[in-house]
């Protein structure tokens, strides 16, 4: 692993298969995930976005390791290295049992966060869980933990006793945060953590967020399906379409000038003050999204890509260099074309 | 909601969940007092020999106390010129007319379940209702009042106690298709199949024409039968419940399957078991009465309220051996099944299903 890296993901893929018939044979599987590859440095927020079902969930829970719970027979292949205390280790290769111990360096803040709490325990209970398994605190430090971070996510210690109904989108968001800190992790994976909120709420978590990050000395990959709402809290995105990332580069970059015709479209549908930018030259994306069961051959956005080729079809193409730190996903484009 | 409003509402006492559904299950009078009369009556249906039985509560004889709903005390010991165990209600005329200061106290109904009244009364039974005898006397001369309530007392029993022996074996099952899913669903789902076609009635039939079926081997018959489609629903709870985002945190926290399906799956997975229970009751409760309509059920003497029907089936000009007998169970259906109601509104997912 490199220096400045924490995490790095090496041609991650993810299959789920899809099975049929009346002894369980797989006739299908959906490529959640294909072959993404993508490092995090230490302290960053790494923006991840796409739109939805495009697999950034899936690489989350790739990367905390919990897709084997759910989905018994997915197939998972490639590396997540991460760095902690005892030297690196590739979360993959570890069954759940070793998984187990290093669950507390890396921890997930998740989509919805009504679904997220489990609504009989109290709040305090919820917090108190993770330590549960990875301190040996006494009760006594628990609860005090517990009323330390209820108060370090902007809400009372008192709340510790009530229940996760008794409180809003924003406030279970912060609850989930707060679990999510319990452990002192160094790693939180982010997964679209304001898209559930109204909008006036999400700064609040997203400010919330990157307060915690400076003082926990976090390192976030920060998944959303919207480029505005990653764009000035990373110092990179990565954007992904069907299960791959297609352009890779720091935020201002991406945001004011995006390469790929994907982020091109993705960018151009969102309504930005721009005098520079022309009627023109916003493209509309068309045509459906492909289901990732069906994925279009070699460039998988050729179905909807405006300047799409027949060579296109052929292979997947890989992320090259177009400008400073910036690499994208197509062989015809190049950084010069602005196009906002 | 605004962080606002929820701040102020934050100042109410807080209740989990079951607090709040128990809250609005009181506010549904029907149910509620449905809920509190059968809980009332079922209990007090334990201790049924203090109002209704042969039995004195307490014999005043010579001087000495004797409680003969604890104990046998032949007639002889009370000075009765009798064969076998003392009859209390003669016992306590003789005292009444000897004047010698004995006294016998008798429960408020004085009549056993199984205790044969011919010798102590005029005609050929069955008799009709009277002022003594509430519900009349059956073909053998036995009290109806004393049978329905030692009945009612053996009916709940046997359909809570199977309800509950089902719900153990159809909750472990469910949850064990719905929580490991894939192959071990796929393949238990079948055997519940094949196992679901079985005819249960024959098979009681069959059973009860080789051995005389008794309370246990009935609870275990009907147990048997009973898991299957409350397995159904909670296989479907624990599939859909295991999907939630609570679980995968409690997994990317590194919790334990034991952690998981105890602390965090189950809990979230009870509502339709509960909301269920009290139709699985009702429903009980009717095959043991069809089962004893049909001779198969529990061996006589037992009290049994289908065993009365058939009875007032084929004596149908007494109309109180049937008509006692379908009051009582239609009043107690009625009952529990306002009691699933209330509960079922209590617990109704739609109002709590953003916050499961
Ligand atoms: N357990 C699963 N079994 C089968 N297919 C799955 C499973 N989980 C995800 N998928 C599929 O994988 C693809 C990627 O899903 P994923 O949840 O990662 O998308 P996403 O980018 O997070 O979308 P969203 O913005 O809606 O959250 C989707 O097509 C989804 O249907
Ligand atoms: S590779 Fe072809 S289809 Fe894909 S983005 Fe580039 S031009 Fe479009
Ligand atoms: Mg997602």
């Amino acid at each position: 692993m490199k220096a400045e890296n924490i995490l790095e993901i090496k041609d991650l893929k993810v299959k789920f298969p899809v099975t049929g018939g009346l002894l369980l044979r797989k006739v299908a599987e959906v490529k959640a995930v294909d072959g993404v590859s993508l490092e995090m440095r230490k302290g960053e927020t790494l923006g991840l976005v796409g739109e939805s079902g495009c697999g950034k969930s899936t690489i989350g829970k790739a990367v905390i390791n919990i897709l084997k719970f759910s989905s018994p027979d997915v197939d998972i292949t490639g590396e997540v290295w991460i760095k902690t205390d005892k030297g690196e280790i590739d979360l993959l290769k570890l069954n759940r049992h070793d998984m187990r111990q290093h669950r507390g360096i890396i921890q997930m803040i998740f989509q919805d966060p009504y679904s997220s709490l489990n609504a009989r325990l109290t709040v305090g209970q919820i917090i108190e869980e993770p330590m549960l398994y990875h301190t040996d605190l006494s009760k006594n430090a628990r609860l005090e933990r517990v009323s330390w971070l209820l108060e370090k996510v902007g809400l009372q210690p008192e709340q510790s006793k009530r229940y996760p109904h008794e409180f809003s989108g924003g406030q279970r968001q912060r609850i989930g945060i707060a679990r999510s800190l319990s452990t002192n992790p160094k790693i939180i994976i982010a997964d679209e953590p304001v898209s559930a909120l109204d909008v006036s709420i999400q700064a609040q978590v997203i400010n919330l967020l990157q307060e915690l990050q400076n003082e926990f000395d976090l390192s976030i990959m920060f998944i959303a399906h919207d480029l505005s709402v990653v764009e000035h809290i990373s110092s990179r995105i990565a954007v992904m379409y069907l299960g791959n990332i297609v352009e890779l580069g720091p935020g201002k970059d991406i945001y004011h000038n995006p390469i790929h015709p994907y982020s091109r479209a993705l960018l151009s549908a969102v309504p930005v003050p721009n005098p520079k930018r022309k009627k023109k030259d916003r493209t509309i994306l068309t045509g459906d999204v492909p289901t990732p069961m069906n994925k279009p051959s070699g460039c998988a956005f050729r179905t909807r890509c405006p300047i799409a080729k027949p060579e296109c079809a052929d292979a997947i193409p890989p992320l090259e260099l177009k400008a400073e730190n910036h690499f994208a996903a197509c062989p015809y484009v190049t950084a010069d074309e602005i196009r906002v | 909601m605004s962080e606002k409003t929820d701040n102020e509402k934050s100042t109410k006492v807080s209740a989990s969940i079951f607090k709040k559904r128990w809250r609005k299950f009181k506010t549904l009078k029907r149910g509620y007092y449905s809920f509190i009369a059968i809980v009332v009556l079922f209990t007090l249906s334990f201790i049924l020999p203090l109002f209704i039985g042969r039995d004195a509560l307490i014999v005043n004889y010579n001087g000495n106390y004797h409680f003969p709903i604890f104990k046998y005390y032949s007639a002889e010991s009370f000075g009765q010129n009798l064969q076998g165990e003392a009859n209390y209600r003669m016992l306590k005329q003789q005292f009444k007319e000897e004047e010698k200061g004995n006294w016998v106290l008798m429960p408020v109904y004085p009549f056993g379940p199984n205790e044969n009244l011919l010798s102590e009364m005029d005609g050929n039974p069955p008799h009709p209702p009277s002022a003594q005898h509430w519900a009349g006397t059956d073909d053998r001369g036995r009290d109806v009042f004393a049978r329905l309530a030692y009945g009612f007392n053996i009916g709940l029993s046997f359909s809570i106690i199977v309800t509950f022996f089902a719900y153990f074996i159809g909750v472990s099952i469910g949850a064990t298709l719905g929580f490991f899913g894939g192959r071990v669903d796929f393949f238990g789902l079948r055997l519940i199949e094949v196992w679901s076609t079985l005819p249960f009635l024959y098979v009681i039939i069959i059973i009860s024409s080789i051995i005389q079926p008794n309370f246990i081997l009935l609870v275990f018959i009907l147990m048997m039968f009973g898991w299957i489609g409350i397995s159904y629903y909670i296989r479907g709870e624990f599939y859909r419940e295991k999907a939630r985002d609570y679980v995968s945190a409690a997994v990317s926290m590194g919790a334990k399957n034991k952690t998981i399906i105890f602390k965090h799956v189950l809990p979230n997975s009870l509502t339709p078991v509960i909301s269920y229970a009290p139709f699985a009751i009702v429903a009980n409760i009717f095959s043991l009465v069809s089962l004893d309509f049909l001779g198969f059920g529990l061996p006589p003497p037992t009290p049994s309220w289908g065993q009365l029907m058939q009875q007032g089936l084929s004596n149908i000009e007494n109309w109180w051996l049937i008509a006692t007998p379908l009051m009582a169970l239609f009043l107690t259906l009625l009952s529990i099944t306002f009691i699933g109601e209330a509960i079922r509104e209590a617990f109704d997912p739609k109002v709590y299903s953003r916050l499961r």
